[in-house]
């Protein structure tokens, strides 16, 4: 048994160490080992010859020759070599289980009379019982099926943490794009401000000038020399800092500023609305107020590069999720922009019709081949380079859409745009909540 | 002395008028929301800075800025933008070769110093335009610093330039500084991180002291806020991120060699590449240090 490391060795531990017989054996010493209580168990005999197994010859076929009338008589003294079956079942030890379990499965008799020799090079070693073998590859299917089941489990977690980070990606490059929408009004807002204050204070300094000058003046006791004096200083200021001007400019400062800090509370508003922070919950919205919302939210991207035109129809309000419609518009209105190589046209259409809402968003960019066309709502596929895209916007989108019991279908011709169609379900009843929904919220 | 005149140019007029009023006082204010109007201005008339901003519907800034490195080199170029992204950065330092690199909302004080600044070296620049740029005969081989492990990086700067150069590749951020303080470097060559070193204060504190010594960073970090203070504090040159084609490094060291020559001969256009005060406190404390070694070892008080 040297080189076999037998604890490890599963066929090993199914061996039974039987002594085998030889072929020269006569039946009536079959008789006698098969009546011996230490193998009962035994199905048949290994027929061993010179150490390598020639056979087995079962019990039920003993029984079937030896218990015939005369049989013993007629041949009991004769050697077993003409009743054995010469094709046993044979295990190597350095098989397999599951190839040893598979090549007994697949040439064992029903009913099952034998056992199965186990050997080593060749050579025999012990018998084995069909049933063990097969209990113990059930035991390592059912280990297998756990394994299998664990692995899905992570995969669907790892999954659901991609979603999670494509989710983060878009929101990070959402928050670029708003930080820079904030940071110009912001800007000026702050620069005007800032001399506004400036301005303030030298007004401050002159009024106080004027003031003691018209108390002087009215001072009669005051002394002319003195008036003179302060006179003179505020003719001086009055040179150099023309007030009408700066005050007029300023006003404009002021105006502009108000426009600009209505710019951030409707910009704040919009991230509020587009994010609701009751995000998982579901809401009856009307579905035009998504897409504006994830137009003003995308209006970065757009602006400069695109025209909108939108043929929004009146909408019935639709049960949903919002702040996953609101992802599943901005997905669709940036990839658009993006697909978009100079100025282009972004076409948005809502229309109403039974118990369906549709949507269309049609953009004139380059277009997506019928080869890439069949995958673009498949996981981790994209065309942008390394980086840009985790391959997963479109992918949550058709989730989203599913989820809320609707469907989505694109067509597109490579250089004369893309059209995503949108049907959703007006009723509630069609939204399956599901584990997924929640992880995307 | 007549007022410097100063170029704004911003998609959205009330940056303007807000800008327009900080320099109410001393500049010819001219500004405009049209990148080609801002183009025909730097052509007709002597601007000494320009202020754009990057995102603008009609052309980046970091475009109009190349196109007024050509239309009027003296003219100081700044960005301000209220849009960080890598994308926006890189060009400014390639293809603007900016002087500064504002944020929006900005400081009042900065902005009204770094046009100061700007517009004084500009009008030195336009000074100096008028005279023939002497050429002097290189006294000694110019000096090419690699501070980076990568061997693609230093086989590129060999290939290229060391019929020329001499060429010293550094093996840690200690070594890079000890060469640097031995003697001047014409070109650096670095990554941001040696190892466990991140060597930006190297590069910045370089650039305080030897400001003819033209930086090129080749990297494979994309952190925006710290190519932002690179582009300010350090002046680096370019900018190129990792992997590069060798080509690219190739022909950017050349014309950084070309430059390090001009810079050398012209005292303004050092002054061009004056850098902004080291803002990480960490950095300023590791950059003391440098000087101080750089102190001993050339028997001068650093700055």
């Amino acid at each position: 048994m040297s080189g076999v490391r037998q604890s490890e060795n599963e066929i090993f531990a199914l061996i039974n160490s039987v002594e085998a017989v030889s072929p020269e054996s006569t039946l009536d010493d079959l008789a006698e080992l098969f009546a011996n209580p230490a193998y009962a168990n035994l199905l048949s005999l290994p027929v061993v010859d010179n150490g390598r197994p020639v056979g087995v010859i079962s019990r039920y076929h003993f029984m079937d020759i030896y218990l015939k009338r005369y049989a013993r008589e007629l041949f009991g003294k004769r050697s077993i070599r003409r009743f054995i079956n010469d094709h046993p079942l044979l295990v190597e030890l350095d098989q397999p289980l599951a190839e040893a379990a598979q090549h007994v499965a697949k040439n064992m008799k029903f009913p099952l009379t034998e056992d199965f020799i186990v050997t080593r090079h060749g050579r025999y070693l012990g018998v084995g019982f069909v049933m063990d073998l097969l209990k113990v590859m059930e035991l390592k299917m059912r280990a297998n099926t756990e394994e299998l089941e664990k692995a899905y489990t992570q995969l669907k977690s790892s999954q659901m943490a991609l979603v999670q980070s494509e989710k983060m990606a878009s929101l990070g490059q959402m928050v670029a794009g708003v930080a820079h929408e904030i940071n110009t009004p912001l800007g000026y807002v702050q620069s005007n401000v800032t001399i506004g204050q400036e301005l303030f204070s030298q007004l401050k300094t002159m009024i106080t000038e004027y003031e003691t000058l018209v108390d002087g003046l009215m001072n009669e006791q005051a002394d002319d020399a003195e008036i003179a004096a302060q006179m003179q200083l505020v003719a001086e200021m009055r040179n150099d800092v023309n007030t009408h001007e700066m005050l007029g400019e300023m006003h404009g400062l002021m105006t502009d500023s108000l426009y600009g800090i209505d710019q951030i509370s409707e910009l704040v508003l919009n991230l509020k609305n587009f994010s609701r922070m009751d995000s998982a919950a579901t809401d009856v919205v009307n579905l035009n107020d998504c897409i504006e919302s994830a137009l003003n939210i995308g209006r970065n991207v757009l602006k400069n590069k695109v025209e909108v035109i939108k043929e929004l129809g009146a909408l019935p309000k639709v049960s949903c999720a919002p702040s996953q419609l609101n992802q599943v518009f901005l997905n669709l209105f940036t990839n658009a922009a993006q697909a978009m190589l100079g100025k282009g046209v972004l076409r948005i259409k809502s229309w109403h019709k039974g118990t369906d809402v549709y949507i269309s968003v049609s953009d004139n960019g380059k277009g997506i081949s019928a080869e890439n066309l069949t995958r673009i709502f498949d996981p981790f596929f994209t065309t942008k380079p390394v980086g840009e895209g985790t391959g997963l916007g479109l992918a949550i989108t058709h989730q989203i859409i599913q989820q809320h019991g609707g469907d989505i279908r694109v067509d597109s011709r490579v250089g004369e745009g893309t059209s995503f169609h949108i049907r959703l379900p007006v009723s509630l009843a069609a939204i399956k909540p599901s584990a997924e929904l929640e992880a995307i919220a | 002395m007549s007022k410097p005149t100063l170029l704004l140019i911003d998609d959205e007029e009330r940056i303007l008028r807000s800008l327009r009023m900080l320099f109410f006082v001393g500049y010819n204010v001219r500004m405009t929301t049209d990148p080609q109007e801002a183009i025909s201005i730097l052509r007709d008339e002597r601007v000494h800075v320009i202020v754009s901003d990057q995102r603008m519907p009609l052309m980046q800034g970091s475009e109009l800025l190349r196109i007024a490195r050509e239309t009027s080199p003296a003219t100081m170029r700044i960005l301000l933008t209220g849009y960080s992204d890598l994308e926006a950065s890189i060009a400014s330092v390639n293809e603007g070769e900016v002087f500064r690199y504002l944020m929006k909302p900005w400081n009042i004080e900065e902005v009204k110093n770094v046009v100061a600044e700007a517009a004084a070296i500009a009008e030195a620049s336009f000074a100096m335009a008028n005279t023939d740029i002497e050429r002097a005969a290189a006294s000694e081989k110019p000096r090419v610093l690699i501070m980076d492990h990568d061997e693609a990086t230093a086989k590129t700067v060999h290939e290229t330039l060391s019929d020329r150069c001499e060429i010293v590749w550094a093996s840690d951020a200690q070594h890079a500084m000890e060469e640097l303080a031995r003697q001047d470097i014409s070109v650096v060559v670095s990554d941001l991180m040696m190892g466990e070193t991140n060597v930006g204060y190297i590069l910045k504190t370089i650039k305080q002291l030897n400001p003819q010594t033209q930086c090129i960073v080749v990297t494979s970090f994309s952190d925006t806020s710290r190519l932002i203070e690179l582009i300010n504090q350090a002046q680096i040159t370019r900018f190129l991120p990792k992997p590069i084609a060798k080509g690219v490094l190739a022909r950017n060291l050349e014309s950084m060699l070309e430059r390090f020559h001009m810079v050398r001969n012209q005292p303004v256009l050092q002054k061009r590449q004056t850098v902004a005060p080291i803002s990480d406190p960490q950095e300023k404390k590791l950059a003391g240090n440098f000087l101080g070694l750089l102190g001993r070892l050339r028997g001068r008080v650093g700055a």
